[in-house]
């Protein structure tokens, strides 16, 4: 528990010190203005919750992607991942606190969200189910921090992580649904995207400040929880596996 | 200028291989690309998806230029950025031609995605009339890699906030200059500001291709694309070597803010 508290306050110190850390806070409101313009202009007032769930997701997905998946390559290039190997903690424990307080401010992302849209549009959030809202929130958190794991494994063995992180933003927001609901996309597309946690998050997110009944709550919440976990297990194993074999070949600090 | 074109071609084939640009990058720009027209289809009609398809697509030349801003940023990571300003060539030429593949990338990118997303959506590309796309891309790309090469002046000696500028400087180009709806859904004042910044009269002139607008009216909204571009490489050259001396004289080059 120590070296995850150790991770939680080792992050917040590094966001302080890192202004771009937060860029997701200064687009979020853009693409909120950008979505609820869209919605406005094309007559479609009824879609104005799902313009504001989607820079949510957005912004949460921007944390795990960009910050989350580039953790171990960020101490790998500031040549610190020897020590921390070296020490008695396990790594993965001080990850997962890192990504831990990474995710918990990236759900700023929700109340900024929210006020942009009441400041500027006169728009609110509509909670019609405020529990199953709070608990998707919850369990998507839960899934970003999962991913992020994998991602921080597999972008260790990348040449430029920042080329795979930058490659993986827009294709996710589309399989996804982060905006358009998968049921609208091309039929050969689909069967790829029930693999993909954030369409089953954004589904009920977007269910959840809806007046009607949520079909089938509790059964979508476990697959956004059973979706992050196999994602988070992927990356302990990819993780232990690439760290075994950098030890091996001496590669911990160089390319 | 030759030797810093072929430093920033090398510099980009060391981030990028060809397969990595096919199967990342472009994957990534059709898939924002599409990310809108699929937006467009839900909220509308298939007019209101090429609106989007066409704004977005030619949104990703203005991303790559401001992309540009990287250039100051990676150079001072690397402790080259005091050499270069010690050096008898101004930083600005070194900057700007380092970074002038990036008006090639972006192009190139934009009109992949328009001529791939754009007919996937069924967009009806008029021939001969759409190859008038390929140089107006051009000049939305040029213009907004001036823009992007004005910014870098400004955060020359704040490395901190580089990406920021960078992420907000694109996403900010994607709000005010008529991407996503026309340009008079904008008060009069945000409208009239957009007309300064690279993307805006250039889009208008692409839109005009598409839309069968006469050629008078292309021709004149692309000339004041290229006008804001000369405006902003101009901005760049009156202000980018005196923001360089004050960082040479506080000695902020290599561990300012």
């Amino acid at each position: 528990m120590r070296a995850f508290r150790a991770g939680v306050w080792l992050e917040l110190q590094i966001i302080r010190s890192s202004p771009d850390t937060l860029i997701p806070f200064f687009t979020a409101p853009l693409f909120t203005i950008i979505f609820l313009m869209i919605v406005r202009n094309g007559g479609r007032h009824d879609l104005q919750p799902d313009a504001l769930m989607a820079p949510v997701l957005m912004t949460l997905w921007w944390f795990a992607l960009f910050h989350g998946g580039n953790l171990v390559t960020g101490d790998r290039w500031q040549g610190v991942l020897e020590w921390i190997l070296a020490a008695p903690s396990s790594l993965a424990t001080v990850i997962l606190g890192r990504i831990a307080s990474i995710m918990t401010i990236g759900l700023v992302g929700f109340f900024e969200v929210w006020a942009v849209g009441r400041l500027m549009f006169g728009v609110s959030i509509p909670f019609e189910h405020p529990l199953a809202l709070a608990l998707t929130l919850l369990v998507t958190v839960f899934a970003m921090a999962g991913t992020a794991v994998a991602f921080a494994a597999l972008f260790v063995l990348t040449r430029n992580s920042y080329t795979f992180a930058n490659s993986s933003s827009f294709p996710f927001y589309v399989l996804g649904g982060v905006f358009v609901p998968i049921a609208l996309l091309p039929g050969w597309i689909q069967p790829v995207t029930k693999g993909v946690f954030m369409s089953w998050s954004s589904d009920l997110l977007r269910s959840s400040l809806k007046p009607a009944p949520i079909d089938n709550e509790w059964g979508r919440l476990g697959m956004v929880l059973l979706l992050g976990t196999l994602s988070f297990l992927l990356g302990r194993i990819v993780l232990f596996y690439v760290l075994r074999r950098m030890r091996t070949t001496g590669e911990l600090a160089t390319a | 200028m030759q030797h810093a074109f072929r430093a920033g071609i090398a510099d980009y084939r060391a981030i990028w291989t060809w397969r990595s640009w096919v199967l990342g990058w472009m994957v990534r720009v059709i898939a924002q690309v599409s990310f809108f027209g699929l937006i467009g289809l839900r909220v509308s009609d298939e007019r209101a998806a090429f609106y989007l398809l066409i704004g977005n697509a030619l949104a990703v030349a203005a991303q790559t230029g401001v992309f540009s801003l990287n250039m100051t940023s990676s150079e001072r990571w690397a402790g080259t950025l005091p050499l270069l300003v010690a050096s008898p060539t101004s930083p600005v030429v070194v900057f700007s031609s380092r970074g002038a593949y990036l008006a090639v990338d972006g192009a190139l990118s934009a009109l992949g995605a328009l001529f791939i997303a754009g007919p996937a959506f069924g967009l009806d590309l008029p021939w001969p009339r759409v190859l008038a796309v390929i140089p107006l891309t051009g000049v939305v790309a040029i213009a907004s890699y001036c823009f992007g090469t004005f910014l870098a002046g400004l955060v020359f000696r704040f490395r901190e906030i580089n990406s920021l500028v960078v992420l907000v400087g694109y996403v900010g180009l994607m709000t005010v200059c008529g991407v996503n709806v026309p340009l008079s859904y904008y008060p009069a004042a945000l409208e009239w500001i957009s007309r300064f910044l690279p993307l805006t009269n250039g889009l208008l002139a692409i839109r005009g291709v598409f839309e069968g607008a006469p050629w008078s009216t292309i021709l004149g909204d692309v000339a004041l694309e290229a006008a804001v571009a000369v405006g902003w490489m101009t901005a760049a050259l009156l202000s980018f070597n005196r923001l360089a001396s004050r960082g040479r004289l506080d000695g902020s080059l290599d561990y300012g803010a």
